[in-house]
């Protein structure tokens, strides 16, 4: 019956439009993605035998549309799921995942079914979806918002969390607020100085249930059922100065991800800019100390967060950039970034004759300084808001792009990253790596072109049986990729271990699109490792195979 | 369960042979501005003449690719056309703030919105990033392409021309 309620949503979406505007009211569009994998055993690179031979994921969208009325769906197929899509019985299935009717004007929007939704930059509430981490968190329930006037936005939001083809038990509740001051306040109207303040609350409900304190076990925990986080923000700026600060405060929270202390939690990030046309700097801060928040106490791994906290560092585009991506510690971290942008005029003595583009980046993420002062069930620790701990990870780089001719851009980057193995939950030494990286694109004529790419990347770390982290040791990198005419490309490249490490993965891949369709087959080996986006990161294995991939909107 | 689904799609199938003509953009979904104030996408206009809009991200180099190309060539085409360029940032919390300061930075002269909860990629079935689309000067969505190559931008100006010739 579940499963029958979202067509039936739909039919009646359908019926609705029929009668309120005529049978050819509305339009119909949607989006269509499916992924296929044949991957066989590799012992070197670590890839396993995949015995179903061929592994599909496969979503479609449908969203229709009618003036002030949508409404949407979503089939989704795991049969079965992706290499990496972990664990593999949880993910395995198809159906409906998601559906949901909304009705919007410009000044009120209400949703039934399920939704995403963000308060201020998440860090008490984040419901979102991202289809390559096979992670989506939507909530399924109601929400509701609500522009009263101009600048001022009210949202409720009220829901149970998507759990891979179930719901969490627990409930999130939760109320935001945000007034743009110019909007609202008359003598701020004309006033180059803009001004938005924001203020959210989320409550989660769960039922209590039996933690023990493990050197007292006839000691049951006294577990809180609700559990409330605020967060207040501003958003300020006058001519190319910006400032951006936001500070969440979570209650007591015991739960898996905090070995079940009572430890309230908090966050704070500020991030201050000046930009002018063709110039641009930026620092931002950052700490969060144990603001873990889901909607399951018991919950480990990637799945039933209400909150999100982004990495404060780049994200990198580059294969060797990105070899050691930096996943968010939610349970503590402090972090630091500054980024400069600068683009050289043509004509000057630097900026050559086409200009040059320059981008420094640095970001330096520690631990927290803390001081162990009880076990489970008690405060757990302190720490000195200043206080930083142990070295996470450090970069930095300096990326220079530049037009050589007519018909040659050339991009060179360099970076130092420094990486602690203990944000991927196991010990070890630091590595430092080295990187060097130039990208060179030729505009042959009007419809080909060519893309060159050079990697390199040094490191102090070496391959060993015992550590079989494969990204160890010194590595190069090759890349051809040939655009030919309007539709087709094809590239061909690889990484080489050429000092103290394992593998040799070579990839070759064709490629064709055309409008939003878009079709690639691949051949060759994937690296086993972290796949991260916005500081969230799955775990993805070793490959060895086929892939082809088709997307498509309409 | 199997006979419902496929009464649905037979449905959508119907409905979308009845209703060929192009789906209107959509103009009630909340985006932000980049001074942080939400607005809805009633704000993206230009007076009866041709929008391209083009999703991206600070992260994602083919979109910066796109839009660096086609800044040495917008004067030449809103000259020629009246086309105005609206880029729609779908930067989540990790990078929101660098949005502002990353267009500066590159000196680009469009429209600049953020959809940091990413509503208006949803409505408008964005997957992957670039995607670029034609509104015309009914608000209808006329045409759509995902990713870039140096060269795409050519197929932009040539749809927008084809339809001031319409």
């Amino acid at each position: 019956m579940r499963k029958a309620l979202p067509i039936l949503l739909i039919l009646s979406a359908i019926g609705l439009s029929a009668s309120a505007q005529g049978i050819a009211g509305g339009h119909v569009t949607g989006a269509f993605q499916t992924d296929i994998q044949m991957s066989h055993a590799d012992s070197v690179i670590g890839a396993q035998d995949v015995e179903e031979r061929l592994l599909i994921n496969t979503r479609a969208d449908i969203l229709y549309q009618n003036g002030n009325f949508r409404a949407g769906l979503r089939f989704e197929a795991y049969q079965n799921p992706l290499l990496g899509f972990e664990p593999k019985n949880l993910y395995k299935g198809q159906g409906i995942a998601h559906y949901f009717m909304n009705y919007s004007t410009q000044r009120f929007s209400i949703t039934a079914g399920h939704f995403y939704e963000q308060f201020g930059s998440g860090m008490i509430l984040r419901a979102y979806e991202d289809r390559y981490l096979g992670l989506d968190n939507a909530l399924l329930g109601a929400t509701i918002t609500y522009r009263p006037v101009n600048g001022v936005t009210l949202k409720a939001v009220a829901g149970k969390q998507r759990y891979y083809w179930d719901y969490g038990a627990g409930l999130v509740r939760g109320l935001d607020a945000e007034v743009n001051l110019n909007s609202v306040v008359k003598p701020l109207a004309e006033s180059p100085l803009h001004l938005t303040i924001g203020a959210g609350y989320v409550s989660k409900y769960e039922e209590d249930e039996t933690i023990y304190q493990p050197s007292n076990p006839e000691y049951k925990l006294n577990l809180p059922l609700n559990v409330g986080a605020g967060a207040a923000r501003l958003d300020l700026s006058y001519g190319g100065f910006s400032l951006q600060t936001e500070y969440a405060r979570k209650g007591q929270d015991p739960s898996a991800d905090n070995d079940y202390i009572y430890r309230h939690g908090e966050a704070l990030t500020l991030s201050a800019g000046y930009a002018q046309s063709g110039f641009s700097a930026q620092v931002q801060a950052k700490r969060v100390d144990n603001m873990s928040f889901r909607s399951v106490r018991s919950q480990s791994g990637q799945m039933l967060y209400i909150n999100y906290i982004p990495a404060i560092n780049r994200q990198h585009a580059y294969t060797f950039l990105s070899m050691y991506p930096y996943a968010t510690q939610t349970t503590g971290e402090m972090g630091l970034q500054a980024d400069i942008i600068y683009s050289i005029d043509a004509g000057t003595p630097l900026g050559g004759h086409y200009g040059t583009d320059i981008n420094l980046n640095c970001a330096v993420i520690t631990g927290l300084d803390t001081t162990q002062v009880g076990e489970r069930g008690t405060e757990g620790y302190t720490s000195p808001f200043f206080g930083t701990g142990d070295l996470y990870y450090g970069d930095l780089s300096l990326e220079v792009a530049k037009k050589l001719s007519p018909k040659l851009k050339l991009t060179a980057t360099v970076a130092y990253q420094v990486f602690n193995p203990i944000v991927e939950g196991h010990g070890g030494d630091l590595h430092h790596n080295a990187i060097a990286i130039a990208d060179l694109t030729w505009k042959v004529n009007k419809r080909n072109r060519l893309r060159f790419e050079a990697e390199w990347l040094g490191s102090d770390s070496r391959y060993t049986a015992a550590s079989a982290d494969r990204r160890a040791g010194d590595w190069v990198m090759g890349l051809v990729e040939w655009n030919i005419g309007r539709h087709w490309f094809i590239s061909a490249s690889d990484q080489y271990a050429y000092n103290d490490g394992v593998g040799n993965y070579y990839n070759l891949a064709a490629g064709y699109s055309q409008g939003a369709t878009r079709l690639t087959l691949g051949y060759g080996k994937q690296r086993e490792g972290l796949l991260c986006i916005g500081g969230v990161c799955r775990q993805v294995p070793a490959t060895n195979g086929l892939t082809f991939s088709l997307t498509t909107s309409f | 369960m199997k006979k419902s689904i496929i009464t649905a799609l037979f449905a959508i199938a119907a409905m979308v042979s009845v209703c060929a003509q192009n789906a209107k953009f959509p103009d009630n979904i909340n985006i932000k501005t980049l001074d942080g104030q939400t607005v809805t996408t009633s704000v993206i206009q230009n007076d009866g003449r041709p929008i391209i809009i083009s999703f991206w991200a600070t992260w994602c180099k083919p979109c910066n690719l796109e839009l660096n190309t086609m800044k040495d060539v917008y004067p030449e085409w809103q000259e020629e056309t009246g086309v105005k360029i609206v880029a729609i940032s779908i930067d989540d919390a990790r990078s929101t703030n660098r949005v502002k300061p990353h267009a500066e930075g590159k000196k680009w002269p469009y429209e600049i919105y953020l959809d940091p909860n990413q509503d208006l990629k949803r409505a408008m079935n964005v997957g992957d990033i670039p995607h670029t689309f034609i509104i015309n000067g009914k608000g209808e969505i006329v045409y759509q392409h995902t990713s870039y190559v140096e060269g795409d931008e050519e197929d932009l100006i040539e749809k927008v021309r084809e339809l001031l010739q319409d």
